[in-house]
């Protein structure tokens, strides 16, 4: 995807085994965050997160739906990526379609846990508005602005923004109905339900390159990458999901090791992206 | 009584007042706002907004002609994609890429692009305009087309002139300037237009619905007002762009 010599990789290798990188960051430095949050008026929620150079908008919308038999007390979530044209022409038409799923399964075993719902970031419990009757479907979904390497991680974090962003109204339920029949329902436009995302892990992918691992690499960097482990992690420490990616294997010992970086180095990120998610929201109310 | 009926039927997009809707007069357009440079990996790249309507276009190009076959030796080859984001429409679809609305519109714009690019000056090459929608709320076409003009412009493509772009309707007996999304699907003629400002060329009209002749004369007059208006915005945001580029020179 990017066009290196071999002497500007060999520079960015060299600068890794030094602790320099390229753009002067160490090994477990993230580049700059910036949030913007409500970007999307038609959506419940929405945030659009810049880390360096890669750019990314999270929205969530929530529609009434009908919970499904096997947990009638759960709502439903959803997440899509769409890898936009504009961040790169390799994505034009189907091209993107590899990626955008591959992101899109990669951030749905790490926030929603596993097929019964248990262990989610999202407590489906409160999607819950009549049990085997009514639920809330969420449907999250990220859309690429400009690719700079690193997206998952990108991708979880906007997606944690634009769900402390969402608001889902209150649901009045007719109280006369008969059993087979769906209730009627009223959305209320007024009184809206908050959620509760400090329980949302953020997702840290450490990519090795050579003997190092690093955190936030750009593109120029994923292409040097032989292996990468995306751990995501909660605010009490706890792994809720992993992805190994790419060709090359690891070391067993390797791996515990990269995923006891990844929790240290998730502390200070989730500090980080927890104040600017509400310094967004404060913007967002003060304009 | 049959006659209340109709007449409630008969929704009023103009108030006795004289105000649309959203409260603008039939000849006001949205406000428009556009940003240079929003994709760093672009080119050339733009947001564009007309009220509601938000999209943004990345140009890739002049560079080599990815797909062989399809190189022209005496001219560039302009291609372009449309999307639209999941999340822009008020319903949540999920739609398919490349269904007849999306193809039909990336011809489009491609096809109105093309008419001011001097493509014989790049032989060989190839010129990609991908436009993202990320809100749709009628004149989507329009603000496509004035965000690819300043993609274009970004990346420094020669041109003939900036094409420009925008909508204008009939509803209730009376011409309105870029139709929103609750305008649009009112049923009432649609008109969009394209022109070059400066050469006065018209390189896009396209209307649905039905509009007697002296009214349509009357719509593309406003439309063509219009894309002056938008012609002018444009040109200064250009203006201010290129300064700044001038001030990080350091002249």
């Amino acid at each position: 995807m990017v066009g290196l010599s071999a002497g500007e990789k060999h520079f960015i290798k060299g600068g890794i085994d030094q602790d320099l990188r390229s753009d002067g960051r160490k090994r477990l430095t993230y580049r700059p965050i910036s949030i913007e949050t409500g970007v999307i008026p038609q959506a419940n929620g929405s945030a659009r997160l810049r880390m360096g150079d890669t750019d990314v908008i999270a929205t969530v919308k929530a529609e009434i739906g009908k919970p499904s038999h096997l947990h009638p007390n759960r709502g439903k979530v959803a997440i899509f990526v769409d890898c936009s044209a504009i961040a790169s022409p390799v994505f034009e038409g189907r091209g993107g379609e590899e990626l955008s799923t591959e992101l899109s399964v990669a951030l749905q075993r790490c926030l929603l846990g596993g097929k019964s719902g248990a262990g989610a970031g999202i407590d489906l419990l409160s999607l819950n508005v009549m049990e085997g009757k009514i639920c809330w479907d969420l449907y999250i979904e990220g859309l690429v602005i400009n690719a700079d390497g690193n997206l998952l991680d990108a991708l979880g974090a906007a997606i944690k923004a634009a769900l402390s962003n969402t608001g889902i109204p209150k649901v009045n339920v007719a109280a006369e109905f008969s059993a087979e029949e769906q209730p009627e329902v009223d959305i209320s436009d007024e009184d809206f339900l908050r959620f509760d995302t400090s329980s949302v892990p953020v997702i840290i992918t450490l990519t090795k390159v050579g003997k190092h691992y690093i955190v936030d690499a750009t593109s120029e960097e994923e292409s040097h990458m032989s292996s990468a482990i995306s751990v995501s992690i909660n605010s009490r420490g706890q792994i809720c999901g992993l992805t190994k990616r790419g060709g090359a294997g690891v070391d067993p010992s390797v791996v515990l090791d990269m995923i006891s970086v990844a929790k240290h180095v998730s502390e200070h990120f989730i500090m980080k992206l927890d104040s600017e998610i509400s310094a967004a929201e404060a913007d967002e109310a003060g304009s | 009584m049959d006659h209340r009926i109709s007449l409630k039927k008969e929704t009023e997009y103009i108030s006795p007042e004289g105000l649309r809707l959203d409260g603008r007069l039939p000849s006001e357009m949205r406000q428009i706002s556009a940003e240079i440079g929003v994709v760093p990996n672009a080119d050339g790249s733009a947001a564009f907004e007309m009220g509601n309507t938000k999209v943004i276009a990345a140009v890739y190009g002049p560079r080599k002609v990815q797909n062989w076959g399809q190189q022209i030796n005496d001219q560039a080859l302009v291609r372009c994609e449309y999307r639209m984001a999941n999340f822009s429409t008020g319903d949540r679809v999920r739609r398919p890429k490349g269904d007849r609305r999306t193809t039909e519109i990336s011809l489009v714009i491609r096809q109105t692009m093309e008419a001011c690019i001097m493509t014989q000056q790049m032989p060989r090459t190839q010129i990609d305009i991908y436009v993202q929608v990320l809100q749709a709320d009628g004149g989507t076409r329009s603000a496509c087309i004035n965000a690819a003009t300043l993609a274009l412009a970004a990346a420094g493509i020669p041109m003939r002139d900036l094409v420009t772009s925008c909508s204008a309707g009939y509803l209730n007996g009376t011409p309105l300037l870029d139709l929103n999304y609750v305008e649009d699907s009112a049923g009432g003629p649609d008109v969009t237009l394209g022109i070059l400002p400066t050469l006065d060329r018209v390189t896009l009209l396209q209307a649905d619905s039905k509009l007697t002749m002296d009214a349509f004369e009357s719509v593309m007059q406003l439309a063509t007002e219009g894309c002056m208006a938008v012609a002018g915005y444009i040109r200064r945001v250009l203006r201010e762009h290129t300064k700044q580029l001038e001030l990080r020179r350091g002249v």
